[in-house]
């Protein structure tokens, strides 16, 4: 059961990752993100470290990413070609 | 281009893929970290600092140095993003800029318990999971939804003008008064009194500074966001 959430995790993380390198809409880059924040925040909480999970839930998933829309609505929404 | 990129990931992929079989289990009994100085902090971390929590005693006596230069590294940071040339000032900016209602009603509906789940990490830090830095991530998390639905103006309301450079430097402050207090009872900078008699004094630096971690911590983060917001 813990080995399985662990792959499954392992493979969202990886997921989310990749889409977010692929990602040619920032906004999307962003959301996509913050689901990798939140997925690295279970996997902490998993391997039995509530504090830095919620660290990562406060920060990872959510000041990074209003930050980061912030950052992309002041700047350009598509990735430069 | 592109291949040459491809065959860096590939080899780089490679190299850690190799190198994580030679770690140890996470579970190993003989893996190099219980056998150098986390032994020694499990073991006599209690006695020797005083505090109940294991991660503080690291984070504030024994990795105390560390600490202190991490406060110092954010409180730069928000310093580079304050020194940035600045679209307007929070004076001229629109009241409240529409909100959705459900946005609204979530993070009225929600900050009173954010607020006393911080509160409750920070002062159940020494016996708990938690303490400054975690308590100080979620009074950021608080002052950024809080600015969304009330508008710049409104989020500048939250903390008054005066104090704001203060308790935006809250952090490395109290590390400085809390290290020269500790030179003069000890000797050593950041040291912690070891006698019984100066006990409260101990506990009372080690609160003052989880303290100023916290505010000085969630103060930056809310002041990031209104800076690059503005």
């Amino acid at each position: 059961m813990s080995d399985l959430f662990d792959a499954v995790m392992l493979a969202l993380l990886l997921a989310t990752a990749l889409a977010v390198a692929r990602a040619r809409d920032l906004v999307a880059a962003v959301v996509l993100f913050s689901m990798y924040g939140l997925t690295l925040c279970l996997v902490w909480q998993h391997r039995g470290a509530p504090d830095v999970a919620i660290t990562e839930a406060a920060v990872g998933a959510g000041v990074t990413t209003v930050l980061f829309l912030i950052a992309v609505a002041r700047t350009r929404r598509e990735e430069r070609r | 281009m592109k291949g040459w990129a491809l065959a860096l990931v590939v080899v780089v992929a490679a190299t850690l893929a190799i190198g994580v079989q030679g770690l140890p289990t996470h579970d190993a009994p003989e893996a190099p970290i219980h056998d150098h100085v986390g032994a020694r902090y499990v073991e006599r971390g209690v006695e020797e600092t005083g505090m109940r929590n294991l991660v503080g005693a690291v984070l504030l006596n024994y990795r105390g140095f560390d600490t202190m230069v991490e406060v110092v590294v954010i409180f730069t940071a928000l310093a580079a993003v304050l020194a940035l040339p600045r679209a307007g000032s929070v004076a001229d900016a629109p009241e409240a800029l529409p909100v959705s209602p459900v946005v609204l009603f979530v993070v009225r509906l929600l900050a009173p318990f954010i607020a006393l789940f911080a509160i409750a990490l920070l002062f159940r830090g020494h016996v708990s999971p938690g303490g400054g830095f975690q308590a100080g991530a979620l009074f950021g998390a608080l002052f950024v939804a809080l600015g969304l639905v009330l508008g710049r103006r409104g989020a500048a309301r939250l903390v008054p003008e005066r104090a704001r450079p203060w308790l935006q430097a809250a952090a490395p402050l109290t590390f400085a008064a809390v290290a020269a207090l500790g030179w003069a009872l000890t000797g050593s900078f950041l040291g912690f009194p070891q006698a019984p008699e100066l006990h409260a004094v101990r506990e009372a630096m080690a609160l003052a500074l989880e303290v100023a971690i916290a505010v000085g911590g969630g103060v930056i983060l809310g002041s990031l966001f209104q800076t690059m917001e503005a």
